[in-house]
């Protein structure tokens, strides 16, 4: 555990020495920023939301802007858990926007609060429930065909872009509510997520009551992992799905359920944010490009080497880090050259399992160094468990490039 | 010049944790055969391996015919005349003989291989050490006692001095390994040099001139194999006395509790049977073996009877009820426990912790869980009774992970899995399959105690020994099929080898 968090910073530590060097670079490389302004820009950055004066509006906001991050990393977190890749949280995370915003702008509850909190509640559960079936398709295929889960997901994001597009663009009513016909909201329609009155502590920031949905989540994803049956089964299947099978275990149900969990997460994390009346979704652009929050949940998955409690954090620290940048154009950097140093940093904290395998080398040669001294009388073995080990470290950083080649 | 042709003097080679090698000296001479013995992980492939160039020693120097080398990689092997013979051949399978050969060594006149040249090289080669093979013949198509000569052939072709053999004997029947032995010496005899890893007695006393011994990364010494017998051999190599011959009393067979009548499973990668139309019973109190060389259908027919593959026809009845198409849970959970050929692949999740593993058929009875949610507590006890009893020796105990556990605690931990469940067919898959001494003969007497205790004992081996020291009854599979029946008692390791050769065959019942 403690490995674990220490090669987490270190891995953010190394991010940010990266993201630092090219600024250096653009900062070289452009007549108009001078170089001290490097300095500047990264004490921007590193200042995250505590930059300006509205200090505690940007906290809210990058609280609220964590919310759907921590639900796509948990998606991809359980995923890697069963051994599976879920690079469709995009796809699944487009059709809980789609479920959720379609039931809620057509039931308008202004002024009836308590039918209005109902319609949220059947939104947010519906938005879980339809993120979740986009989520078996890939699992299924996996399943029964043994075809790749990635290949599947991939076509199923662009799949959902163009649906959600498309039905939209048929609800005549809903383009109603909205702003120029294509920007629409719950502002009006008397059915967002409760604020709970944090948007007052928070002054006017956008945080709401999903914030504790999601930790709650994450707190019961790890429950489920850990301590029941049915996660010592997916855990097992991930690991090594032969001897799950050989165990009597029913690998390919397990494949179809985790990604469907997985979907179910990214669902529900959709709606908790488009259901916030703060948000405007342009339904218009969505098959055009896929959300980045669902493709963001892999390195905040990766940063908390899949852990679920870990994804609460990752994803704060990729709002922290993407609210610094909005600062940094202050510094004179543009938005595209702050966006190519978050998005450094932010795949750097992927990098979180060669760094726990630098530690466990580390701490090899330090145990190595204690054996010699002392006696070893323990049974000697040749080296086919360090071969076995170095190969894992190979799969894992194949990982990592795989992703990075995806985005 | 000096009297040896390789000396490795002071060899320490270290990995984290481990010294797996421990100051030992090696000295090879010039048209010996010599044997390196030792328990598993006692540090004979390493020493190869440092000799082979895949590895670095801390210390210690190599002297080729007196002078100090310095070998980095297997091509400076090469180059010194090193060859070795791996245990699992690196042979293209749908490349001739005689391809395999010459690959990377091809003679070339601009570009084009002169395969006239070559061809003629290799028969005079094959030839002169009674080797008899066919250069035209596809690998895949050929024995493994000919794909092994295939090997052997690569190392003269480049003309290596010293000969390598890892543990060369495993895939043979006792036919080819008599061969093997023969060419062997006829090798020695023409002045080349052979190191012979091996952890069978039987084969040492047979072929080498000297032998030694290493036992947990030290070198505990050399002797004359005329010298020397098999008990004082196997007390080096464990470092105390070893009952090697399995102590049982008579069979006392009682009902039948396995019958599978005209099973079929089918292959996986073409069209024929793996197994074909095979028929047989197993009794409370009885061990039945079936015997049979590597690939001969034993891993299909296993898996079809625990449910891991699909049968394609048949009928498997376990105490009287028809299992046919059960699940595995099912099969697992009545009555069938099956140590796996493969403990890495099926046997265990090696990610896991050993209690965890422990439980892996488990888990979910209500012993260690109540409302789906694990009772950690339970499998941290069962577990530890488990470990006490069967000695299974790990870092950590129940928290160890299976994957930083030595090959035979790893098997010792699946016994004890599978003995401890609630069981009537105990279905072994090479259980002490590179295994040590010490812990063959401690998975042998447990398994003659599961016969006395009245379970059914369905055993799968390639070892001739085990089959005919353990067994009461002894089925012979060749390509799929049961092609005899014999008694351990009025049958032959050499009629045996015949059968699972497929040179002979009986009325299969």
């Amino acid at each position: 555990m403690k490995k674990q968090i220490t090669s987490s910073l270190m891995s953010i530590l190394v991010g940010l020495l990266a993201g630092f060097v090219v600024m250096m670079i653009i900062a070289l490389a452009s007549p108009d920023i001078a170089f001290y302004r490097v300095f500047k820009g990264m004490g921007l950055l590193i200042s995250g939301p505590f930059n300006g004066t509205h200090i505690m509006t940007n906290v809210g906001n990058m609280i609220f802007k964590a919310t759907p991050l921590i639900m796509c990393g948990l998606s991809v977190a359980i995923a890697f858990k069963t051994g599976l890749f879920n690079i469709g949280a995009a796809g699944q995370y487009l059709m809980g926007t789609l479920v959720s915003l379609s039931i809620v702008l057509n039931n308008d509850c202004t002024g009836k609060p308590a039918k209005g909190f109902f319609i949220w509640l059947l939104a947010v559960l519906c938005g879980m429930v339809a993120g979740g079936i986009w989520g078996c398709i890939p699992g299924f295929f996996k399943a029964i065909f043994g075809v790749n889960e990635v290949i599947v997901c991939i076509m199923t994001n662009w799949i959902a872009a163009n649906i959600t597009s498309w039905v939209f663009s048929a609800q005549k009513t809903i383009q109603a509510t909205g702003k120029g016909g294509y920007l629409i909201t719950t502002k009006a329609t008397g059915n967002a997520t409760p604020s709970l009155g944090l948007d007052k502590l928070f002054q006017g920031a956008n945080i709401d009551l999903g914030i504790f949905i999601a930790v709650l989540i994450a707190l019961l994803i790890h429950v489920i992992l850990n301590k029941t049956t049915f996660g010592f089964e997916l855990k097992s299947c991930g690991y090594n799905k032969d001897a799950s099978k050989y165990s009597g275990m029913n690998e390919k149900r397990n494949i179809i359920l985790s990604m469907a969990i997985a979907g179910a997460l990214s669902g529900l994390g959709a709606a908790l944010y488009y259901l916030n009346p703060g948000i405007e979704f342009n339904f218009n652009a969505a098959y055009m490009k896929l959300p980045d929050v669902g493709f963001n949940g892999i390195p905040v998955a990766l940063l908390a080497a899949s852990n679920p409690i870990g994804s609460i954090f990752s994803a704060l620290f990729v709002r922290y880090i993407n609210m610094g940048g909005e600062y940094m154009v202050s510094a004179g950097f543009n938005r595209y050259s702050a966006d190519i140093i978050i998005a450094l940093i932010i795949y750097f904290a992927g990098f979180t399992n060669l760094f726990s395998s630098i530690l466990a080398n580390i701490n090899k040669k330090k145990a190595e160094k204690k054996a010699i001294a002392g006696e070893n009388e323990k049974c000697v073995e040749n080296g086919n468990e360090q071969s076995t080990e170095n190969e894992n470290e190979k799969n894992t950083e194949n990982k990592c490039e795989t992703v990075k080649e995806a985005e | 010049m000096s009297d040896y042709i390789i000396e490795m003097n002071h060899i320490t080679k270290e990995f984290p944790g481990i010294i797996a090698n421990d100051d030992i000296t090696l000295n090879l001479k010039k048209g010996e055969i010599h044997a390196l013995l030792g328990e598993n992980g006692a540090g004979k492939s390493t020493l190869m391996s440092v000799l082979f160039g895949m590895y670095k020693p801390e210390k210690g120097e190599i002297r080729k015919n007196g002078e100090v080398v310095t070998i980095n990689d297997p091509n400076d092997a090469t180059a010194l005349g090193i060859g070795m013979v791996h245990q699992h051949f690196k042979l293209v399978e749908v490349f001739s003989v005689l391809d395999n050969i010459i690959l990377g060594a091809e003679t070339t006149k601009a570009g084009i291989i002169l395969k006239k040249e070559a061809r003629r090289k290799v028969l005079e080669l094959s030839d002169k050490y009674g080797l008899n093979i066919d250069p035209d013949a596809k690998i895949e198509d050929i024995t493994v006692g000919m794909q092994q000569r295939t090997e052997i052939l690569k190392m003269l072709y480049r003309e290596n001095e010293i000969l390598i053999f890892d543990e060369p004997t495993a895939v043979l029947t006792p036919q080819e390994i008599e061969e093997l032995m023969h060419i062997m010496k006829n090798l020695a005899k023409e002045g080349k040099s052979i190191l012979f890893i091996t952890h069978k007695l039987n084969e040492i006393m047979a072929v080498s001139d000297r032998v030694s011994v290493l036992r947990k990364g030290k070198y505990i010494g050399t002797v004359d194999t005329a010298k020397t017998n098999v008990d004082e051999l196997s007390e080096m190599m464990v470092g105390r006395k070893v009952q090697l011959v399995v102590e049982k009393g008579e069979a006392n067979p009682k009902e039948n509790v396995l019958e599978i009548s005209n099973m079929s499973v089918k292959n996986k990668t073409n069209s024929k049977l793996a197994v074909n139309n095979v028929s047989l019973n197993v009794r409370r109190g009885e061990i039945v073996c079936i015997a049979g060389i590597d690939g001969n259908g034993q891993s299909e027919f296993v898996h079809g009877l625990t449910g891991l593959e699909p049968i394609s026809n048949g009928k498997i009845v376990l105490n009287g009820e028809d299992i046919t198409h059960k699940s595995i849970r099912y099969r697992n959970t009545n009555g069938i426990s099956h140590i796996p050929e493969d403990r890495h692949k099926h046997g265990l999740v090696l990610d896991y912790s050993l209690e965890n593993n422990m439980v892996l058929q488990r888990y979910f009875e209500p012993k260690f869980s109540e409302k789906g949610f694990l009772k950690f507590d339970e499998i941290r006890k069962y577990s530890d009774e488990l470990i006490e009893r069967f000695d299974v020796r790990s870092g950590q105990g129940s928290i160890t992970m299976a994957r930083s556990m030595s090959g035979g605690n790893q098997q010792k931990a699946i016994v004890a899995r599978e003995m401890d469940r609630e069981h009537d067919l105990l279905i072994a898959v090479q259980p002490t399959r590179g295994l040590d001494v010490g812990a063959i003969e401690y998975i042998h007497s447990q398994i003659v105690a599961e016969r006395n205790n009245g379970k059914a004992v369905l055993l799968v081996s390639l070892e001739i020994e085990e089959v005919m020291s353990l067994s009461d009854r002894i089925l012979v599979m060749y390509e799929g099929e049961i092609v005899g029946e014999l008694d351990p008692k009025k049958t032959t390791i050499q009629e045996l080898g015949l059968y699972m050769a497929g040179a002979k065959r009986g009325a299969a019942k």
